[in-house]
């Protein structure tokens, strides 16, 4: 990493020392050292390129970035004129577009250096290659590369854009939403908000009592409720998806097709269709609960000290403790079709000469399905477990379609804008779409995407780093 | 030999309670969809009075709330350019991983993986904020551009697929003189159909099922600007849900039938996929 660096610099330092006068030149006027040289389409087109990098920065980028530091310092004032009865707004800063232009003016500015020190070695090159008589591409052969050894930078240039605009630069905008105080007292265009240092983040791990409002107990509880969603919903459809496989793929079962396609049924209906009208069954006065009471059971509940004396129907889905199990229920019902499918392919996969012959040496059905199945299950799908538990953490549907009409009598939840049975990111979306805390919903997001990537990158390098995938292009 | 013919109708029993539990909701609501009564049904399975009117109303009646025919159409056109871009990025994404080297690939492949699994819920306000900045908000087109352009990091089933195709097919291509362009399109995409029809349907599905986005995009108060999943969503809330509910229930129906249908299609492809990329973990 340090030599590629190194590498980078002295390469820099040696294009500059050895360039001749056009290269040097270039340092000006970046497309000079290919236009003296022949290449004079390619030289127009990146001056042309300096020449707009200029505009936009010095035009438009340059008046938010110098703001940065302070997000801007002048307040919107509105002046009623009173003898024209005009409204006149003062030059205000509006303090979100200073944040978020300045981000883009800065991108802007890395990129350009990082493709102004690149052309200069460039030219460099090509000054070498003229000193020894080397052939110098004219600008079809230049296109032509690019359908070629180069087309990758063709193929990668939208996608890479639409990244950078969709992800890259509203990623780094809420990280540093973060450190600054934007909340619903401070809105802009209305009012300014400044950077606060660390201020979030002490205010998320600080515990206060119950008289002051302070995120740290909820923030705790929620922590371990998403942990503990992750990891049950997670292990329960799993196993409960290779059960079911097992179940429907044994040579004694009939119809075997048909069993399957009844569960897929249920997947194939929209999730926020069979969310919402679960959520609906399950309700306090839903089908569900006129079903148990006619049974007897919400009575038989009472009588067993389940539900306390007052309490005419079950709380599926609003009461803490019966709303955790109910959702994690109602996720196998989401789950177990879409793992008994994929187990499904994975089983289909086994080795069939080591089931053969462990049936050979005389192993019970229980013996070969947890000596040789399941290490084989495990084996295979150990990378999708894990992204599964990720998708899990961030299992935005199943909680926020299912509980959406429950409130919570937890006053420290209320004071948080939470409830018990809310994710990380269940009450970050509450936070930022309902009640405008931007600054607590940007550090929630930090905490969730540190335990995410931490998690990716130890299941992913194996795979990424571990030179097996061309394995299977021989 | 009893126990074991005992055995054989206990597990056939036991997966016919077990779908009857899968299938139930969806019963439910097909039989809601049904029901002259227009709120949830509370005291009984079935409706006590049947009734088609509620398909009839989703499209022949639209009023101030409801208007599906506008939904289905906004979620068509979303649908459909979306899936055009998404499914050229993932594959052009794959091929450059898969099938070139170049330098800082691995790393690129990294960055791409970290940046995946940040939360899209917290930068979709930031989203929205960019999307301000270059008035695309209360659009069909900003969706589209949401909906896209990011697709480009969910390349990696697409490149474990390209991964298992043999690279002496291209080595032969490329000796006849066929630039990468032409591989790409004539070698590499012909053989990958199962991947391609899995790509498209994935993309094609996604704004459909996506309610979140497109509620946070679309400000707008006129239900004829909606999608479909926002209109339904919005059809259950506390104050509309007593008269809509079997409305509700009609149009997601709907939505479900040609879901169903391309989900069935794709469920060999996603098996394959899914297998696919696993076996190399």
């Amino acid at each position: 990493m340090i030599d590629k660096l190194e590498d980078y610099y002295t390469e820099l330092h040696t294009s500059v020392k050895k360039g001749d006068l056009w290269t040097r030149l270039s340092l000006l006027i970046m497309g000079i050292g290919y236009i003296v040289r022949g290449q004079i389409i390619k030289g127009i087109l990146i001056t042309l390129a300096e020449i707009g990098f200029f505009t936009f920065t010095f035009g438009f980028s340059m008046h938010y970035i110098l703001k940065l530091s302070t997000l801007g310092t002048v307040q919107r004032e509105e002046h009623l004129d009173l003898v024209t009865l005009t409204k006149t707004v003062n030059d205000y800063d509006n303090s979100l577009m200073i944040l978020l232009c300045g981000i883009i003016g800065i991108l802007m500015i890395l990129a350009f250096l990082h493709l102004y020190i690149v052309n200069i070695k460039k030219v460099y090159k090509i000054q070498l290659r003229k000193e020894n008589g080397k052939h110098i591409n004219s600008f079809y052969e230049d296109v032509k590369s690019l359908l070629g050894k180069k087309f990758y930078i063709v193929l990668l240039a939208l996608p890479s854009l639409g990244v950078i605009v969709i992800n890259i630069i509203p990623i780094i905008f809420m990280a540093c939403i973060a450190f600054t105080n934007y909340d619903i007292d401070h809105q802009p265009p209305t009012y300014l908000f400044t950077w606060v240092g660390f201020d979030n983040f002490k205010s998320l791990v600080t515990l206060g009592d119950s008289t002051t409002v302070t995120f740290g107990y909820v923030f705790i509880r929620i922590l371990i409720w998403t942990i503990l969603w992750a990891f049950f919903s997670t292990i329960t459809s799993y196993f409960g998806g290779i059960f079911l496989a097992k179940l429907i793929n044994d040579r004694n079962t009939k119809w075997k097709k048909m069993w399957r396609t009844l569960f897929v049924i249920a997947i194939t209906i929209p999730q926020f269709v069979t969310l919402l009208l679960i959520g609906k069954m399950f309700g306090d006065f839903g089908i569900v609960n006129s079903f148990c009471e006619s049974i007897g059971l919400t009575k038989l509940l009472v009588k067993i000290g389940v539900l306390n004396a007052s309490s005419t129907c079950i709380p599926f889905l609003s009461s803490p403790g019966w709303i955790h199990i109910m959702v994690i229920l109602i996720n196998l019902w989401i789950g177990v079709p879409y793992q008994m499918l994929s187990a499904t392919g994975i089983l289909m996969n086994i080795p069939k000469e080591q089931l053969e012959s462990a049936k050979i040496d005389g192993a019970s059905d229980m013996q070969i399905f947890w000596k040789i199945t399941m290490p084989y299950m495990l084996f295979v799908t150990g990378p999708s477990l894990i992204t599964a538990f990720i998708a899990n953490l961030n299992n935005f549907n199943v909680i926020y379609l299912l509980t959406s009409d429950y409130v919570t009598a937890n006053m420290q939840f209320a004071n948080s804008n939470a409830k018990e049975s809310d994710l990380l990111i269940t009450w970050l979306f509450t936070l930022t779409n309902d009640y405008s805390n931007y600054k607590i919903a940007s550090v929630i997001g930090i905490c969730v995407f540190i335990i995410c990537s931490v998690l990716t990158i130890i299941t992913f390098r194996k795979m990424i780093y571990g030179g097996r995938e061309e394995d299977f292009q021989r | 030999m009893k126990t074991k013919s005992d055995n054989h109708v206990l597990r056939h029993v036991f997966l016919g309670i077990l779908a009857a539990i899968w299938l139930l909701p969806i019963l439910w609501l097909l039989v809601t969809s049904l029901s002259a009564y227009k709120g949830i049904n509370t005291m009984s399975f079935f409706p006590q009075k049947w009734s088609f009117d509620n398909y009839v109303q989703l499209f022949a009646r639209p009023d101030t709330v409801a208007n599906f025919p506008a939904w289905f159409k906004n979620s068509m056109l979303i649908g459909t350019f979306t899936c055009i871009i998404s499914t050229a990025f993932v594959l052009m994404v794959a091929y450059a991983m898969s099938c070139m080297r170049f330098d800082g690939r691995k790393s690129l492949m990294t960055f791409s993986m970290v940046l995946g699994m940040f939360p899209g819920v917290l930068s979709m306000i930031a989203v929205y904020f960019v999307m301000k900045l270059m008035g695309l908000t209360n659009s069909i087109t900003g969706l589209i551009v949401i909906y896209s352009a990011g697709s480009g990091l969910g390349y990696l089933i697409c490149k474990g697929f390209f991964d298992t195709i043999p690279a002496s097919m291209r080595e032969s291509a490329r000796i006849e003189g066929a630039n990468e362009l032409r591989i790409f399109i004539k070698v590499i995409i012909p053989l990958s159909k199962p991947i391609v029809v899995y790509t498209v349907i994935n993309a094609f599905l996604a704004p459909w099922m996506d309610f979140v986005m497109a509620k946070l995009m679309i400000r707008s108060k006129d239900p004829s600007d909606w999608t479909v999943a926002m209109g339904l969503y919005n059809l259950v809330q506390k104050n509309l849900v007593g008269d809509y509910f079997s409305l509700f229930c009609a149009g997601g129906i709907i939505v479900s039938i040609p879901i169903s249908i391309l989900f069935v299609l794709m469920q060999r492809f996603y098996v394959d996929g899914i297998t696919g990329g696993a076996v190399k973990g």
